[in-house]
């Protein structure tokens, strides 16, 4: 532990070294910190546990001990007042590399939220996600906008629906949105934004699109929407659906404006959301399957990444493969004809073991094949 | 989460669900986007069915799969959905003409029979202990006052149309339809346009195997099936303009 005369020095160091590089610095808008710990452990001191109990407070406290550092994205702030060398990792700063001043918002956030902000680190381009054209041109649409926020006045795109069978490409396109903004992206996981208790739903719905309107221009995208959104009918199944509910029609589109954040939800059971829910979406985008041509460039894309060659001409896969999504032709056609040919030592994929996974993959649909015609 | 959707609503027929909705009733049509496509073309000499019947494996023989049935000699009707059910309905509409044959001695209006086939799925949708049936029904013919054209549901709706297709690959065809479709076409121009629609509907996989076509000619007021050989020609021909219209793309 340092001597509170030695925290002091090292603070106006830090703050002379802020000064010199003042000019060329932003103001940061916000700052999200995520308690650390002590730099090393011993056995005379327990590493605290911190909780907030009041934000406004640890605003406070924290702008006044920390005006004119830098923030940088993944870099550390030390406690200088109640717990002297308690770090504080900068889990997001926007704009990244700024200065802290006395308007800087500051949010301190709990070890589990931090999943939610991270933006996802993927490698998923735009191109990777296959047909979908529809989807692509809105995503493009979002990118223009958060460019140019102010350009588009009150006719921004602001609440978008992806929905289709399971497997084809929703969650990707968001992924790979993530990539290609240079944005923040608060990507939920929707059965995270229900807590254990009644009431924490309502909560957390409210803080995250705080913190999105706090860093706008932002996107959020909730996956698995229908776990938030459910149709108020259901409220006899789940005590606190038609509170969640309210909390998100008040922050899709109510009384506070959410300037420059784009909520994006994706679901594959788009009856089940609430009708007043599913109204505020400005466009409902449909995931389709994938047909003949779209396969083809899939499965041309898959083989390649594949540990072993694949015998068997792409076109067949492709006609052999219909009615599957990208998922089921990666996870079920391909992966499971690989590991029946690695389990072979063979040095390829052939025909009989694509064979082997079509017929497993149509004994698990098991349709009645001759009652319909 | 899927059975959530209809909160028990769709337990039985006879149950409203508060937004109005019948769920078994629309369980059943979706029991018809389960068959394979069938469509009927109305034009100034006659109608045209085709169906497409896609045998499910190379023992099956194409020719049990009955998807186009004849109900009186001036009326047909193709049919998607349960194959069964269809079967049921045929038959009591075979009667229907009959009777109307005996007791009037003339041939039933083909309006007259579409609507005694709705009033029999209508009863099904309406009392407990049934279930509605579950298929559609395309109803080509030709009467006094000319050709008609209807599709009924499992709802005992009864719609007329110009041209109308039922099945797996209705909307695709229905696009079709609306692309291409003309006032005044000649039979074989109504024949051309439906295959047309086949095709589109099966994503290119129409072989002369696969498709079955009938028509009602205006002039005889007959329904006759096209035989293997007419169909073959007329498949060949439709492949071939198909293909010339790729190259030309290309």
């Amino acid at each position: 532990m340092k001597f509170n005369n030695i925290v002091y020095d090292s603070h106006i160091i830090e703050n002379k070294s802020s000064i010199n590089s003042r000019d060329n610095l932003k103001e940061s808008k916000v700052v999200v910190l995520q308690p650390v710990g002590y730099p090393f452990s011993c056995n005379l001191i327990d590493t605290p546990k911190i909780e907030v109990f009041d934000k406004q407070l640890f605003e406070i406290y924290a702008r006044e001990q920390w005006e004119g550092f830098n923030a940088v994205e993944g870099s550390f702030l030390f406690d200088q007042k109640i717990l002297p060398d308690y770090a504080f990792k900068v889990i997001k700063a926007h704009p990244d590399n700024s200065k802290i001043t006395s308007t800087t918002s500051i949010i301190l956030i709990d070890n589990q939220e931090i999943n939610e902000i991270k933006n996802m680190e993927t490698d998923i381009k735009m191109e990777d996600v296959i047909g979908q054209k529809q989807a692509k041109l809105k995503c493009k649409i979002i990118q223009k906008y958060l460019q140019d926020p102010e350009h588009f006045k009150g006719w921004a795109p602001r609440n978008v629906l992806f929905y289709g069978t399971p497997g084809t490409g929703k969650t990707m396109l968001a992924k790979s949105l993530s990539g290609e903004l240079n944005v923040p992206l608060y990507l939920i996981k929707a059965t995270s934004l229900i807590g254990d208790h009644v009431g924490d739903g309502s909560r957390q719905i409210h803080d995250l699109f705080d913190l999105a309107s706090k860093t706008s221009p932002s996107v959020i995208f909730i996956d698995e929407i229908d776990a938030i959104a459910l149709d108020r009918k259901f409220q006899s199944l789940r005590g606190d659906v038609s509170e969640v509910v309210n909390a998100l029609l008040t922050e899709m589109d109510g009384i506070k404006e959410n300037q420059g954040v784009v909520t994006i939800g994706a679901t594959n059971n788009p009856s089940l959301l609430d009708y007043a829910i599913r109204s505020r979406f400005e466009e409902e985008i449909e995931f389709k399957l994938p047909d003949e041509d779209e396969r083809r460039e899939m499965i041309e894309n898959y083989i390649e990444s594949m540990p072993l060659k694949v015998k068997v001409s792409i076109i067949k896969l492709a006609q052999s493969s219909k009615g599957m999504s990208g998922r089921d032709i990666k996870e079920k056609l391909l992966k499971t004809a690989l590991h029946k040919a690695i389990s072979e030592d063979k040095s390829t994929v052939d025909r009989e073991d694509i064979e082997y996974a079509l017929k497993n993959y149509q004994t698990e649909k098991n349709e009645p094949k001759h009652m319909f015609a | 989460m899927q059975p959530l959707q209809s909160a028990g609503y769709d337990r039985a027929i006879t149950v409203f669900s508060p937004d109005g909705r019948l769920f078994q009733v629309e369980y059943a049509r979706e029991a018809v986007k389960r068959g394979t496509t069938s469509l009927g073309v109305k034009s100034a000499e006659g109608v045209v069915l085709v169906v497409d019947k896609r045998p499910t494996s190379k023992l099956v023989e194409p020719k049990s799969i009955e998807k186009i049935f004849q109900i009186d000699e001036h009326i047909g009707t193709a049919t998607s959905g349960l194959v069964a059910d269809a079967r049921a309905i045929i038959e009591k509409a075979r009667i229907e003409a009959q009777v109307n044959r005996i007791t009037f001695n003339e041939p039933i209006r083909v309006e007259s029979l579409a609507k005694k086939i709705c009033d029999m799925k209508q009863m099904y949708t309406q009392h407990g202990g049934v279930r509605p049936f579950g298929s559609a029904l395309i109803i080509g013919g030709v009467n006094s006052k000319g050709c008609h054209l209807f599709e009924t549901d499992p709802s005992g709706a009864l719609i007329e149309y110009k041209a109308t297709a039922i099945g797996a690959g209705r909307p695709i065809a229905m696009e079709e339809f609306e692309k291409k479709y003309k006032e005044g076409m000649n039979l074989e121009e109504a024949i051309e346009l439906a295959l047309d629609a086949v095709y589109e509907a099966t994503e290119g996989k129409t072989t002369p195997e696969s498709v079955e076509i009938a028509v009602i000619d205006s002039k005889d007021k007959k329904y006759r099936k096209l035989s293997e050989d007419e169909i073959k020609d007329h498949v060949e021909e439709l492949l071939l303009r198909k293909e010339k219209e790729e190259d030309e793309e290309e």
